[in-house]
């Protein structure tokens, strides 16, 4: 049984059954033993009462995707974080756009929702589609739709590790903040070097500076190389025309494929030596001071919807998607404190629940407001506060700690706070054993083998191990990089697979299909970003959208405290942090071990909050007064 | 096949369905339908500037004319502004920001602009047309103001990528701010 706050439980046969007895099963209640955030009250008095203790507000958090404000409390004597509130600063507006669209429309404006990740919304719009419809792709379609969002990841997780995090640990940030973490690193020999060409921490670091370090401009090329492999399918960056229900429009020849496996192959040794890179600086930094393994430490909660569909399973249904979910190359999971309790997509899907306790958006139910749905597709109990059956109601209030302070949700799985990202997917995939035969990764049940091909450096097997007992702000960043070894993989195997199926002649890539014009259907697109879990929960009704709803990775992990108290995962794990920075002095405290703890993972509030801003740093920061400058004709009409 | 002779991009730069902040792309949609003489393309390159670097690494031109919709203070909606940027950079910091900013996907007139003349992809000669936008909504039509001001942007962008010699008649601005659009310009 893996409910253990929801009131579901599972039959002889698995199949799952609300308890009886109940008379409103989902009224949230108290749920024991969860971390709390401080009373607003209590942390007046301590404000009032101690002079070392003070609010810290990052406004924006910058090197993040989006915009992300975090407001703390810190104790600078105790060196520790008091309160941690998240805050998403820009209102959610896509559910609200897509009422009442053609769902092909969902395709493309639902990838405008990022900047980065759009081919992973058109990807899990359409899959939502095809589901709903009865739309299978051919194997070849998802063997081109796996790659497309494999090369987009190939783009992302160099952008998050050297151009985001990357600079929390170069030499200019760390000489700012821990002189002495500097010092100790020039005389620190690395343990890697033959990889990645560093003879000591220092030099590395140095390479991580942001604008000038090689690190930094070889990420901004590798972005390139990737983005380069992807337009060939997708035809365009960021936002795809080619994801179609059904598969991929797109043509693949021989010629498409050599052209991505040039690109591709690239990514084998710069994979080996992104890995050592950060596993040298995790174990740099847990070796200068053990207390580093509490920045950004937290529950090991996790939820992912797996990606890299099997042409042979996967059959876009939802009655069978537990099947074809657990036959995907990354597994879908859900861990709660270190243990895998779930690899079905059902299970994942019946659990989820979103509130807006503390966020700018009113209750949807209540009232005598009627749930839509009280089962999913097959039967099995949803809550009243799930997707299926949310509405989006904005309501902008006032910034109120106690009441509302974000345009985020809280997303929770079982009641409990969870997060999303690519750590997630090797988790899984590495407890479950479910992974395809494929001749490159290994999964053992507590560790992932992977065997990056022969590059310029030599063939080399890396093992990512399970960091169970220690979930912080180094294990995530470490996890993205062989994240990308992962993914390096599974996009050359996919090729290879893709390859076989071109040589047999089996072009066909994606497969005819009409929107009903009748009847009410439902689909959900389980997928994921470069940054973990995305799901697109959608109603047809006469064709048209009904009920449209997204929750990306950062819904998860930027939600803020719940109704039960429970802080969001940026909060907890901020909570967690020790404030190991080396200043007494209140003005050159620059809060970086808590913004370690955040870059850790990989925001971006575009996804969360579902709408782009239009508006950069620069933009907002050097705007000048046209003052002084001369007026001609200015008449705009 | 592009013609070596090119010397000018037009650009576009904006956000599709996003009402006046789609002017940008609108324009270089519009443009991008007309003869133009050897050696002016027009693209819409509202995309990743870091991309547009790279862009402009492997088929460099001599001048760039840049076209959007941009939030200034002090505007009224649908003004429109030209000058010749000079070029200047912010600090280290900020440009780091504009990176950052570029690669998660912020599509921007000023961004550009830093991200493409901190990596030498941008020439010497950078030319600005801006509008005060006045909604910033989805929607894939025009406020009134900005839909008055259309058709006069695409004829001053259209007269200085054809006339070469248009810069020195254009005043120089720094980053964040144009001036009103002369009648010699225009």
């Amino acid at each position: 049984m893996c409910f253990k706050n929801l009131p579901v439980e599972f039959d002889a046969n698995g199949k799952p059954f609300l308890k009886g007895g109940i008379p409103n099963p989902y009224e949230p209640r108290a749920v024991a033993g969860l971390p709390k955030q401080l009373s607003e009250g209590q942390i007046e008095e301590l404000l009032r009462r101690n002079g070392h203790i003070r609010p810290i507000d990052f406004d924006p958090v910058t090197r993040v995707a989006g915009a992300l404000a975090f407001h703390s409390v810190v104790d600078t004597k105790a060196r520790k974080v008091l309160e941690a509130r998240s805050m998403a600063t820009l209102f959610r507006g896509y559910e609200v756009i897509m009422i009442g669209r053609d769902p092909r429309d969902a395709i493309f404006i639902t990838s405008r929702a990022c900047g980065v990740c759009g081919g992973v919304h058109s990807a899990t719009s359409a899959m939502a589609t095809e589901m709903a419809i009865g739309c299978c792709p051919p194997p070849l379609g998802i063997l081109v739709r796996n790659l497309a969002l494999a090369l987009e990841f190939l783009y992302d997780h160099p952008l998050h590790l050297h151009l985001l995090a990357g600079p929390d640990y170069s030499a200019l940030v760390v000489g700012a903040t821990n002189p002495s973490l500097l010092e100790r690193a020039k005389k620190t020999a690395t343990a890697h070097g033959a990889v990645h060409g560093y003879a000591t921490v220092g030099e590395l670091m140095e390479d991580l500076n942001p604008l000038t370090g090689k690190l930094y401009l070889e990420a901004l090329h590798m972005t390139r190389v990737a983005r380069e492999a992807y337009v060939l399918i997708c035809g365009k960056y960021p936002h795809p025309q080619t994801m179609v229900p059904g598969g991929m429009s797109t043509t693949v020849d021989l010629t498409v494929m050599n052209e991505m496996a040039t690109r591709i192959v690239q990514f084998f040794d710069y994979s080996k030596k992104v890995c050592r890179i950060w596993d040298e600086l995790t174990e740099f930094f847990y070796d200068a001071n053990p207390e580093y393994k509490k920045v950004g430490r937290r529950r090991a909660n996790m939820i992912d919807t797996g990606i890299f569909d099997h042409p042979d399973a996967y059959d876009a249904s939802y009655e069978h998607a537990g099947a074809w979910g657990e036959k995907r190359w990354a597994t879908p999971g859900a861990i709660v404190e270190g243990e895998l309790v779930t690899t079905d997509l059902h299970t994942l899907n019946i659990g989820l629940e979103e509130f807006v306790e503390h966020s700018y958006y009113e209750e949807w139910t209540g009232d005598g407001q009627k749930q839509r749905y009280a089962t999913d597709p097959v039967g099995q109990p949803l809550s009243p506060y799930h997707p299926w059956n949310k509405i989006t109601k904005p309501r902008p209030s006032g910034q109120n700690w106690k009441e509302k302070y974000t345009w985020d949700t809280a997303p929770r799985w079982d009641r409990n706070s969870m997060e999303a990202g690519a750590y997630a997917r090797l988790w899984n995939t590495a407890v479950a054993r479910k992974l395809p035969d494929n001749p490159f990764i290994e999964a053992t049940g507590h560790s992932l083998n992977v065997r990056l091909p022969k590059g310029a450096l030599p063939e080399m097997e890396l093992t990512w191990r399970v960091p169970k007992d220690n979930w912080n702000a180094f294990e995530r960043n470490r996890a993205r990089a062989y994240c990308l070894a992962f993914t390096t993989l599974v996009t050359f195997h996919n090729w290879q697979l893709a390859m076989e199926r071109l040589k047999l002649g089996d072009t066909k890539t994606s497969t005819p299909f009409e929107i009903p014009k009748r009847g009410e259907q439902r689909g959900v697109g389980f997928w994921g970003a470069g940054r973990g879990y995305l799901t697109h929960h959608l109603v047809l009704d006469r064709g048209a959208v009904a009920n449209y709803q997204i929750v990306t990775p950062s819904t998860w992990n930027a939600s803020p405290t719940d109704r039960f108290g429970q802080p969001g995962p940026y909060e907890e794990a901020v909570l967690a942090t020790p404030l190991l920075e080396e200043t007494d002095d209140p003005k050159a405290f620059k809060g970086i071990d808590i913004l370690r703890a955040l870059r850790s993972f990989d925001p971006c509030m575009p996804c969360t909050t579902h709408i782009h801003t239009g508006e950069g740093v620069v933009s907002r920061e050097i705007n000048t007064c046209a003052c002084g400058v001369e007026e001609e004709t200015a008449s705009p009409a | 096949m592009v013609p070596l002779e090119v010397r000018t991009l037009v650009g576009g730069l904006g956000y599709r369905n996003l009402r006046d902040h789609s002017l940008g792309v609108v324009v270089s949609d519009r443009l991008a339908e007309l003869e133009w003489p050897e050696g002016v393309l027009v693209e819409d390159v509202s995309y990743n500037p870091i991309a547009v670097v790279q862009r402009l690494q492997d088929q460099p031109v001599d001048r760039v004319l840049l076209v959007a919709a941009i939030e200034r203070p002090g505007r009224a909606p649908g003004t429109i502004e030209a000058y010749r940027w000079d070029g200047a950079l912010p600090d280290a910091e900020r440009i780091q920001a504009a990176v950052a900013e570029a690669v998660t996907g912020v599509i921007l007139l000023d961004n550009t602009l830093v991200v493409g003349r901190h990596f030498g992809g941008l020439p010497e000669e950078v030319l600005v047309v801006e509008v005060e936008p006045a909604i910033h909504e989805f929607g894939d039509d025009f406020s009134p103001a900005v839909a008055a001001a259309f058709d006069r942007v695409c004829e001053l962008v259209t007269r200085l990528a054809k006339d070469q010699d248009a810069a020195p008649r254009l005043p120089e601005s720094s980053l964040g701010g144009g001036r009103r659009v002369s009648r010699d310009a225009s």
